[in-house]
């Protein structure tokens, strides 16, 4: 997951790259992403953590797992 | 603990500031060293010489286009007065003369730490190509012209817009061939050829800063990302980052060149992509960040000149936040005027 791994996420949703001193902030939604992405959790399993806490359906909750990870992609986080 | 005199130049506390004043209260934050720090300056209004509480005597320097000589009869009358152990010039105008005076400083017992004249000659940016090449960054597609006819062929091989550099100082950006040519021709009346067209890198700006001890070793390094840049590009905020990439160069450019004394590495970061942009040989304005996130490369500077071990301990954390913010200092003006009258406080 390239630079990925080494962002600093706190609690309140501050994400911190240390490589480029880029900083973001997240909701509680991406938070949620980003910390299964960094574990190595499947889009499957992070997906099922937002359907569980959001109460969506688990396919919406994945697609919308993808298109986070295309916003990553384009920060070349990933 | 004996003392040590440390002379420190490029004192001004501007817009544009110098690197003396990081440099002086990094001195004055050595708790194994003893610094007295003599503020050196070449006009009564460096602003950096009435900070009393990092420069302890400030005195008038004669300017570097007045010689060896000039500079050596003040610095020893200097010495005299107030002891003078080491001298730390910042500024580049002052490296090449310093450098060639070093041995006779060094029997007058005062000593320096500088780059030597071939490796000051790597800053100048016609060099740069061989230098990125040597360390793994890459370099913005660059072009060495001597001649505004040159100027005029080369621009087309280039999109707009397209940096123009003189070879030591100032840059434009310029948005067509006109615009390019009258900057080149204001380049070269001022700093005259080589002139350099480069091409426009988008990415993020890193520098990192460091000190080669003269050997291929390295003391120390801090890499840093400017957040907010003042009008003149200058730091207002910035951020220690760890960037594998820029931290290998900078050791590698210690290495294949044997650095000795400070430099910092001016970086345009794309991706996994580093671009050289400049090579400062000197202290940038910002080094006493490195000093308060741990990494105090003046005093390691004082320590190797004196022949003293350096402090091996150099950690720093991504992410320690670098604010610049203005002071203000109101002073008799009895003190100016001593400086204005008696070059001396």
């Amino acid at each position: 997951m390239s630079r990925l791994g080494a962002l600093a996420v706190n609690e309140e949703g501050f994400v911190f790259d240390p490589t480029t001193g880029d900083a973001f902030t997240c909701n509680h939604a991406a938070r949620l992403i980003v910390r299964g992405l960094i574990e190595g959790k499947t889009t499957r399993a992070i997906a099922e953590v937002l359907a569980d806490i959001f109460d969506v359906d688990a396919g919406v909750a994945e697609r919308d797992v993808h298109d986070f990870i295309d916003h990553l992609r384009v920060l070349k986080l990933v | 603990m004996s003392e040590i005199v440390v002379g420190v130049t490029g004192l001004h506390s501007s817009d544009n500031p110098g690197p003396g004043v990081g440099v002086a209260r990094s001195l004055k934050e050595a708790s194994d060293l003893n610094v007295r720090v003599v503020g050196l300056a070449y006009d009564a209004m460096e602003t950096g010489l009435y900070l009393n509480q990092w420069v302890d005597h400030a005195f008038i320097i004669p300017y570097p286009s007045s010689g060896g000589n000039a500079l050596l009869e003040r610095l020893r009358y200097i010495k005299a007065a107030v002891g003078l152990d080491v001298v730390t010039p910042t500024l580049d105008v002052e490296l090449p003369l310093y450098a060639k005076l070093e041995q006779t400083l060094a029997e007058e017992g005062i000593r320096t730490f500088l780059p030597t004249a071939e490796q000051f000659r790597l800053r100048g940016k016609d060099r740069l190509v061989d230098v990125a090449s040597a360390i793994g960054l890459h370099l913005p597609r660059t072009a060495v012209v001597s001649s505004i006819a040159d100027v005029q062929d080369a621009l087309k091989e280039f999109s707009f817009p397209v940096m123009v550099k003189g070879v030591f100082y100032k840059a434009y950006r310029a948005y067509s061939a006109t615009e390019a040519v009258g900057h080149a021709l204001a380049l070269a009346v001022e700093w005259g050829y080589p002139i350099l067209l480069q091409e426009i890198i988008s990415g993020e700006e890193l520098n990192v800063i460091a000190l080669g001890d003269g050997q291929g070793g390295c003391l120390g390094l801090v890499g840093m990302k400017k957040i907010w840049t003042t009008p003149l590009g200058k730091i207002w905020t910035g951020v220690t980052i760890r960037n594998e990439v820029m931290e290998a160069a900078a050791q590698k450019f210690i290495e294949t060149y044997c650095w000795r004394g400070a430099f910092e590495l001016e970086c345009i970061v794309d991706g996994n992509k580093v671009y050289l942009i400049e090579i400062n040989p000197r202290f940038p304005s910002w080094c006493y960040f490195a000093t308060a996130v741990g990494v105090n490369l003046p005093a390691n500077l004082v320590r190797t000149a004196l022949g003293r071990p350096a402090v091996s301990s150099q950690h720093f954390d991504a992410g320690r936040l670098y604010i610049r913010s203005i002071d203000e200092r109101i002073i008799d003006m009895s003190i100016f005027q001593k400086m204005v009258t008696k070059g001396e406080t």
